[in-house]
């Protein structure tokens, strides 16, 4: 035995910690040329050789090292496998490394001590949800780089909200490339209708999470099915994950915001708002609303009102919105969504007569 | 930092192993207490990473870690002067790319920043986009939220477009420049009452959810800490008089929640369809009692107001309806009834 004072010395120790064995797989995998085969990590590498049989069953040990080699890749640390010349497909040759230049961040990738201030707000922003140990772990590596975050002038505390329960199981479709399958209900529908996509994109407009999706192609028939944009609060039963799915390069999430940016802009409703009431703050303050006239008749004495143009995505959402502002909005058109805030104010009044 | 004094996972303790090495490559002999402050962990976080640090390594040619195989530390420093000195290395030479997912993190949080006033040049926050997607080991995942629109144009990826720039965008830049110049805030405000005070305001803190923006501030009016939506403050200048309270301030308590409960506040009992519970969850008690009628769930909602209630019911037709007390019931269908009457 070695005399140093390093794993060795504690090689009888019962139990390494889990980061101790991750860390200690990452340095030996970085430190090979030319990799090392499951047999010889197994027995060399420290918190996996404690233990390993020589010439015993092993199972147990090959099933960990499985999961950390997901674990690890989890983390961004490209763990690469290389075929055994002359023996290709043979799973005990295979050989593991992790290739420097695609582990090390690229000479040129700096930031600055702006910047680094601006990725601590972005990271803020996951502070619930999925993505919060995803970001946590993004500002580790950041500050690795030993850029100090200037102090911002005002705090900030943004938040974003991961509160549908089809977010999970669609993000992580969309990282493993796989088909997915969920119930959607479509407005003025009676019942949730089955839904087979490819997952293009995840992204929130307007605070609502929309998933931007390929549908399949019909059995029998080749080529790509149509771009559909499914609200995530609309997906009202589980998402089943499916078999992989075809490759769909390109910026799909920019795609489907610039989509919605364009659905946004064609959807145009007028209202009437009693001037300083709650409606006529928040609707001004709307991105987008214009103001067409200031000042228009009430209909009634000593009420004052005045006309907006406002963009919309989708007329359900923006009927719901306008008929809780109740007398203090009347809609002007276009009629589907008049008609939509009448049916919503009728049987909310009559739910509670 | 608000994680500062979580448990760590396996994953975030090997993260934060492979982001400490070469940092401290970079700043020999740091002490402990300032590793402890850069990377947002306590000392014993630092120190307990640091021991591990010292006895890892690589098998080496021998297969048995020996002692050049393993990094080293200048053990009397560390352990007499709290100071990380590296003196053998081994593997590391470079920080760790971002995982796919950590970058699309980032990105899409820095896209949901975009109507902050630090994020108006537009083509520094691309270049900071960009250099994100270099620094991942995968194309990041396709993950995107809509930031308001600060400037002129927008890139739609079908040709520009002229945009006016967004209330929100200028509402936060005024409440920057307040800051800036340390002079108080004066604007209308339409409280949850529907009341409308002119209010005068200094600004502590920017929070957000989602799409609803939120000023916390100290107003001159109330004589107290308040919270403000964005999209009820019009009017908004800068005025003369200085700021009195500042977030720095040690009297200056932030509560951590925002929407606060009171002693004042009234209790509503509803029926919601089960989809709709999260909208509402804001509004929820902690502890209340939810049950089952009819496949729509029964429970309690704590609101200060009627005036906010009515409102809310009201944007919920068919899917919440109160149950009681009748009073509530009453306040609701006047609302809806009015409003429906403005059609006849």
């Amino acid at each position: 035995m070695p005399s140093s004072p390093g794993p060795a010395a504690s090689a009888t120790a019962s139990r390494v910690p889990v980061e101790e064995r991750l860390f200690s797989l990452v340095l030996a995998l970085l430190a090979t040329e030319s990799g090392l085969t499951k047999n010889e990590i197994l027995s060399t590498v420290q918190g996996y050789r404690q233990r390993f049989r020589a010439g015993g069953d092993n199972t147990n040990l090959e099933r960990q090292f499985e999961r950390d080699k997901d674990d690890i890749r989890d983390l961004g640390v490209p763990l690469e496998t290389i075929d055994s010349p002359g023996d290709a497909g043979n799973n005990q040759m295979l050989r593991y490394r992790i290739p420097r230049g695609a582990y090390e961040l690229p000479k040129d990738v700096t930031f600055t001590s702006g910047e680094t201030t601006l990725l601590n707000l972005a990271a803020m922003v996951w502070r619930e949800g999925s993505l919060s140990g995803e970001s946590r772990r993004a500002l580790l590596k950041l500050r690795s780089l030993g850029v100090a975050a200037e102090e911002p002038v005002l705090g900030y505390a943004p938040r974003v909200r991961l509160r549908d329960a089809a977010f999970e199981p669609l993000s992580s479709a969309l990282e493993k490339h796989l088909i997915v399958r969920f119930p959607y209900l479509k407005p003025g529908e009676e019942r949730a209708r089955e839904r087979e996509v490819i997952p293009l994109a995840l992204v929130q407009y307007q605070g609502r999470w929309h998933l931007s999706a390929e549908e399949t192609a019909p059995s029998g028939s080749d080529g790509d099915g149509a771009r559909k944009t499914f609200l995530l609060r609309r997906i009202v039963g589980p998402v089943v994950l499916g078999k992989a799915a075809p490759a769909r390069p390109g910026d799909h999430a920019g795609a489907a915001l610039a989509s919605l940016d364009a659905v946004w802009e064609r959807g145009v409703a007028e209202v009437q708002v009693v001037t300083d009431s709650d409606a006529a703050t928040r609707l001004t303050n709307r991105r987008g609303t214009e103001r067409l006239a200031a000042s228009v008749d009430a209909g009634a004495p000593g009420r004052a009102e005045e006309r907006l143009r406002l963009h919309f995505v989708d007329l359900n959402i923006l009927a719901d919105e306008l008929a809780g502002f109740g007398p203090e909005v009347l809609v002007i058109g276009p009629p589907e969504l008049r008609g939509a805030v009448i049916s919503r104010l009728e049987r909310t009044a009559h739910d509670h007569g | 930092m608000a994680d500062r004094q979580q448990p760590l996972q396996a994953r975030d303790k090997l993260a934060f192993l492979l982001s400490l090495v070469p940092w401290l490559m970079d700043h020999d002999g740091a002490k402990v207490a300032e590793a402890a402050e850069h990377f947002g962990m306590t000392p014993a976080q630092i120190r307990e990473a640091v021991e591990l640090i010292a006895v890892s390594g690589v098998p080496g040619e021998t297969d048995a870690y020996q002692h050049g195989d393993l990094f080293d530390i200048d053990w009397d420093a560390f352990e007499e002067r709290d100071e990380i000195v590296l003196t053998n290395l081994v593997a590391i030479d470079d920080s760790p790319r971002f995982s796919a997912r950590e970058a699309a993190a980032l990105i899409a949080g820095l896209q949901y920043l975009s109507a902050l006033p630090e994020n108006a040049d537009r083509a520094a926050i691309a270049s900071l986009m960009g250099k994100l997607s270099r620094g991942a080991s995968a194309t990041p995942s396709q993950v995107g939220v809509e930031g308001a629109a600060t400037t002129g144009a927008v890139d739609t990826g079908a040709g520009r477009r002229a945009l006016a720039p967004d209330p929100l965008a200028s509402t936060l830049a005024l409440i920057r420049e307040s800051v800036e110049r340390g002079v108080q805030l004066e604007l209308d405000y339409q409280n949850s009452q529907g009341q409308r005070e002119r209010r005068r305001v200094d600004p502590l803190r920017i929070e957000s959810i989602d799409a609803d923006w939120y000023l916390r501030g100290w107003c001159h009016l109330r004589e107290a800490i308040r919270t403000f939506r964005l999209d009820r403050i019009s009017n908004a200048i800068i005025t003369e008089q200085p700021i009195e309270h500042r977030a720095s301030d040690s009297d200056v308590r932030l509560p951590d929640v925002l929407f606060a409960p009171s002693p004042d506040d009234l209790e509503v009992t509803i029926e919601v369809v089960p989809s709709a519970m999260p909208l509402l969850s804001d509004f929820i008690p902690d502890g209340a009692t939810s049950t089952g009628h009819d496949g729509r769930i029964r429970t309690t909602l704590r609101v200060s107001h009627y005036h906010g209630l009515k409102r809310l019911i009201a944007s919920m037709a068919g899917v919440a309806t109160v149950v009681a007390p009748p009073s509530a019931r009453a306040a609701v269908e006047a609302w809806a009834r009015e409003g429906a009457a403005r059609y006849r």
